[in-house]
């Protein structure tokens, strides 16, 4: 549709204020990573995760989210690391990615989930071209939090459907 | 509500309109004289027309109303329906199915399509120039006929009245009144217009989406009165329409006026304003309904027969016609049309009920509690009657599939030369939407080679002495849980040495390999035993028989083939019912649970470890009952960790011809498994099919059994053993 | 608000005038009215009216007609001069309706 009122009276206020966007931070081995908070969905703790036979390392598994089935990704496999072992504060966080017939709900495994933090766009940096310990085109930017950087992940990208399920023979070879 | 929706049940309506015009069609070439099939295409256009024409579709509406208009000859015996004739319209209906398909696509038609439509137009006009326009002239008659006795006054106008006060509901259902004012524009001329706004409530108060407006309108136009009507076939149900023909009486006008009660003051003068009425014509009117008060609230039709108008048993006639019209619609009504989504949403939701229903069931008997155990075991009963009726809402009875095949039989024997007739049965049995959605390109496939590898020409069935006619048969019918489609010729079956020839030739079968002949039979589905050049340019297309096998196994469906030397071929498609919920049957390996399919299922064995000569991590070989199983154990192709071989169980799966015996750890027992899509992520996932949620709320992959024999028994050919009996 | 000035509401209706957006527009109006002392639509970027378009129309030049305002709908589109003409409704709104290129324009996007 795409249509829209436009309200340009005096009496009429409109237009959002351009907020700075909220930030999901996470630990994975140590280190600090974060996501937009808009494609999170919900966290949940680790469970009882079903293996499912012959799939790459960075599929953990499915589990049973109130009826729906939805598969859970060992992050730390997918960025090429050793596989994650379940501890006290692991997660699952849950994203939802794409739109329409592409609309994927995901569980992301992570280490810890720290805080959300509002990150203004002046403080993301563009991601190095080298340098970080993971696929440059899995970081969206750099966010300067008290200090730290913190890798903002582009979602889209890492938890790109057909890399994930084995397409991709380089990623699986890291993760067995 | 959304247009869009309107237009998606315009697109539906049509399809449906089009294979009823199909079957009307195919069916009038073997009775000419049926009149109530031609009123089915004729009602078929005509409904289409309109409809297009509600959604500005001018193409659609410009050459349907050709088609229409020669249909509406053959109607009145104007012209006579011929073979000829028949393939023209057969050619028109693909024409607009062509045009309905662009539009489903939402593109415009291309110019192959627009070339065919001009040359079906042509072909279709030379039809309509044969006999001159007599058919014009019964219309007038008609409006003559109606005697003049209730008043002596008529209407000096030439032009049709049309009042028209729309239901409130219109809009929300997806019409507009500004289109049916366009839509009349093209059956005429809309002399003058006044648009009643008086309903339409205060902004404040307004229910914006219903529907307020009415229109007085002045018409001319040479359309009959049934073509004017037919302009609002779609909203006669729940709106006001009146339409006067020209030169009506003026009582006519007064009944117009009596049946808007709050509005006849307005009316009448609107009926002057638009220049219907002349002022002096107005007076005579409000006079009469001063003078007919009395009468007024008797039924049209005891006013008629006491005025002596009609006599009683005209009327009578006339209200038992009404009410058969209206059982009719109550019949139509009946059914109704659900989006598939919505369908999808309830059988998910019975899914979930069923999960919790039997972790309730897993805790009442853990707690042992008679009271408690009595009510799940009550609730469990209804819950399988809940999925049963909400199973059935998705079943469809597969006679609309078959029918299809009138066409393509009918278009193919032409191709090969061949009589061929084909016979229906078992078109009542039901089975899942989803499913039929997928049989229909495998059964086009068997019925294709059929006609033209079963089926002999006519000289070889002369021949052989059998009719000059072959027969194909479609037949359908519920089987222990599941549904058999069968395919059947009475052509000369299949040549069991020249099979076992190839099949030798192609590697497929070893030389000395000692088949039944119904074993060697089914070797025309494996893979790569057809091959380019058994493929003829009908049945081919480079797809053979192993193709229309394995989209039926996709479906957990299995394929058969009977074949009589001489006397035909049958091939008997087997499929479950649904596709949403199965029989399994729950396995454990190591810490691991599957569930398999309950009818790959052949049977459980128990055995000790000596017996299988298998070593990890490869296939081996049992002695099962003196024939040799393939086993495999499932810890080694799933490649399952904290697998302690402590105790093993072989469970024998079957698919199509191959059997294989799975090496599992533990033999849960059966369930009724509720199958949850794998989803993207999954899709290129080998040897699961699915996943299930159990009781206890854990999700359990359903292993695809034809994927895994695959994955762990290697081709065909390398199999021991003989195929197995079908079932 | 406490300027002495007459408040003029304008809006822009863009895309189509339909059943889809007839309860918002309604909204919209019956706040621009409270708020404003007369309002000006601009039509010139409706490229869709349906037959709840024109009655949300209707109803809108009656309310402002009721409340003493003004409302005066400005640069009809084609689609709606081409609905005002089916249905003879040029004469109830009174606007005036000025064939500019650019209405014609706007019914083309």
């Amino acid at each position: 549709m795409g249509a829209l009122v436009k309200m340009d009276n005096a009496a009429t206020e409109v237009r959002t204020r351009q907020e700075p966007e909220q930030y999901l931070t996470f630990l994975l081995g140590g280190e600090m990573f974060a996501i937009g908070i808009l494609v999170i969905k919900e966290i949940i703790e680790f469970g009882q995760v079903t293996e499912v036979p012959r799939m790459p390392g960075c599929v953990r598994g499915v589990i049973n989210l109130r009826g729906a089935v939805v598969p859970v990704i060992d992050l730390s496999v997918r960025f090429g690391r050793p596989v994650t072992e379940p501890g006290r504060r692991t997660c699952i966080v849950i994203v939802e990615t794409g739109e329409g017939e592409a609309r994927q709900v995901i569980g992301v495994m992570v280490d810890a989930v720290s805080e959300v933090l509002e990150i203004p766009q002046a403080d993301i940096e563009p991601a190095p071209g080298f340098g970080t310990r993971i696929r440059a085109d899995f970081i969206a930017g750099m966010g300067k939090v008290r200090g730290r950087f913190v890798m903002i992940l582009n979602v889209e990208q890492v938890f790109l459907i057909d890399e994930m399920a084995g397409l991709d023979t380089a990623e699986t070879q890291v993760a067995h | 509500m959304n247009l869009d929706d309107a237009l998606k049940t315009f697109i539906n309506e049509s399809r449906e309109l089009l294979e009823q015009m199909e079957e009307a069609l195919l069916g009038i070439e073997q009775q000419p004289d049926d009149a109530e099939l031609i009123n089915g295409i004729f009602r078929a256009a005509h409904t289409i027309k309109g409809s297009a024409g509600l959604f500005g579709l001018e193409q659609i509406v410009a050459f349907t109303h050709v088609a229409e208009s020669v249909l509406d000859r053959v109607r009145d015996s104007l012209l006579v329906i011929d073979a000829e004739l028949v393939a023209i319209l057969l050619a028109s209906r693909d024409h607009i199915g062509s045009l309905i398909d662009h539009l489903a696509q939402g593109e415009t038609p291309d110019a192959a399509t627009h070339r065919q439509g001009s040359e079906l137009t042509e072909r279709l006009h030379r039809y309509l120039n044969q006999t001159p326009a007599a058919a014009r002239a019964a219309m007038p008659v008609e409006h003559a006929q109606i005697p003049e006795r209730e008043t002596g006054r008529v209407a000096d106008t030439d032009n049709w009245h049309i009042s028209l006060r729309f239901g409130r509901e219109v809009l929300r259902n997806g019409m507009d009144p500004l289109a049916f004012l366009r839509y009349l524009g093209t059956l005429g001329r809309i002399v003058r217009i006044v648009t009643l706004t008086d309903d339409i409530p205060a902004l404040s108060e307004l229910d914006a989406e219903g529907c307020w407006l009415g229109f007085e309108i002045v018409f001319s136009s040479e359309a009959d009165k049934a073509t004017i009507e037919s302009a609002f076939d779609f909203v006669r149900e729940d709106s006001h329409i009146r339409i006067l023909p020209p030169r009506s009486r003026i009582a006519e006008y007064l009944r117009l006026i009596d049946a808007l009660p709050n509005e006849d003051m307005r009316l009448g003068e609107i009926l002057v304003r638009c220049g219907t009425l002349t002022p002096a014509e107005l007076d005579s009117m409000l006079e009469m309904q001063r003078q007919g008060d009395a009468t007024e609230h008797a039924p049209i039709g005891e006013v008629l027969v006491e005025q002596k108008v009609v006599q009683e048993p005209v009327v009578e006639a006339a209200l038992v016609r009404q009410k058969q019209i209206k059982e009719n619609r109550n019949a139509q009504n009946a059914s109704i049309r659900v989006d598939s989504a919505r369908l999808d949403q309830l059988i998910n939701l019975v899914g979930e009920l069923i999960i919790v229903g039997s972790s309730a069931n897993l805790i009442a008997r853990q707690i042992a509690h008679p009271a408690l155990l009595e009510v799940t075991y009550n609730m469990t009963r209804m819950v399988e009657e809940v999925r049963d009726s909400a199973m059935s809402l998705r079943m469809v009875q597969i006679g609309a599939t078959f029918s299809r095949f009138q066409r393509v039989v009918h278009d193919v024997a032409q191709e090969l030369g061949k009589d061929i007739r084909l016979e229906i049965s078992g078109g009542e049995t039901e089975l899942d939407k989803t499913v039929v959605e997928k049989i229909t390109d495998p059964l086009t496939h068997l019925v294709r080679n059929a006609m033209d590898h079963g089926i002999e020409s006519r000289a070889q069935r002369a021949a052989n002495g059998k009719p000059e006619q072959g027969v194909l048969r479609l037949n359908a019918w519920h089987e222990s849980g599941s549904i058999v489609i069968e395919v059947a010729d009475d052509g000369g079956g299949l040549n069991t040495e020249k099979i076992r020839a190839k099949a030798i030739e192609r590697g497929l079968i070893a030389a000395d390999a000692g088949l039944s002949e119904h074993d060697i039979h089914q070797l025309i589905f494996a893979a790569g035993f057809s091959t380019a050049d058994a493929v003829s340019n009908l049945s081919g297309r480079g797809v053979g028989m192993d193709v229309v096998r394995s989209n039926i196994e996709s479906l957990r469906g299995s394929v058969e083939l009977l074949s009589q030397a001489g006397a035909g071929t049958a091939v008997r498609i087997h499929l479950p019912l649904t596709l949403a919920i199965i029989d399994g049957f729950l396995v454990g390996v190591g810490r691991e649970r599957y569930v398999i399919p309950l009818e790959t299922v052949e049977e459980c064995i128990q055995f000790s470890v000596t017996e299988l000569n298998l070593a990890s991590g490869e296939a081996g070989y049992m002695d099962l009952r003196g024939e040799v199983l393939p086993c495999v154990r499932l810890r080694d192709v799933f490649d399952v960790r904290h697998s302690s071989a402590t105790r093993e169980s072989i469970v024998v799966v079957r698919h199509g011809a191959r059997r294989v015996g799975l090496v599992v750890n533990a033999l849960y027992g059966e369930l009724q498994a509720v199958i949850k899509p794998l989803g993207r992520l999954f899709e290129a996932a080998q040897g699961v099919g699915g996943f299930t949620i159990l009781g206890d709320g854990e999700v359990t992959p359903v292993i695809d059994v034809a994927r895994l024999i695959e994955l762990s028994a290697g081709p065909l050919h390398s199999r021991a053993g003989g195929l197995p009996a079908a079932a | 608000m406490g300027d002495a000035r007459i408040q003029l509401g304008q809006f822009v209706i863009e895309g189509e005038l339909t059943i889809y957006r007839v309860t918002e527009l309604q909204q919209t109006l019956l706040d621009l009215l409270r708020r404003c002392d007369a309002v000006d639509a601009d039509l010139s970027q409706v490229n869709e009216i349906d037959g709840a378009g024109l009655q949300w129309m209707v109803a809108a030049k009656r309310e402002a007609n009721r409340q003493h305002k003004p409302l005066r709908f400005a640069g009809h589109s084609r689609p709606v001069q081409e609905a005002l003409d089916l249905c003879d409704l040029g004469a109830f709104f009174g606007d005036q309706v000025v064939i500019s290129s650019q209405a014609w324009e706007g019914a083309g996007s």
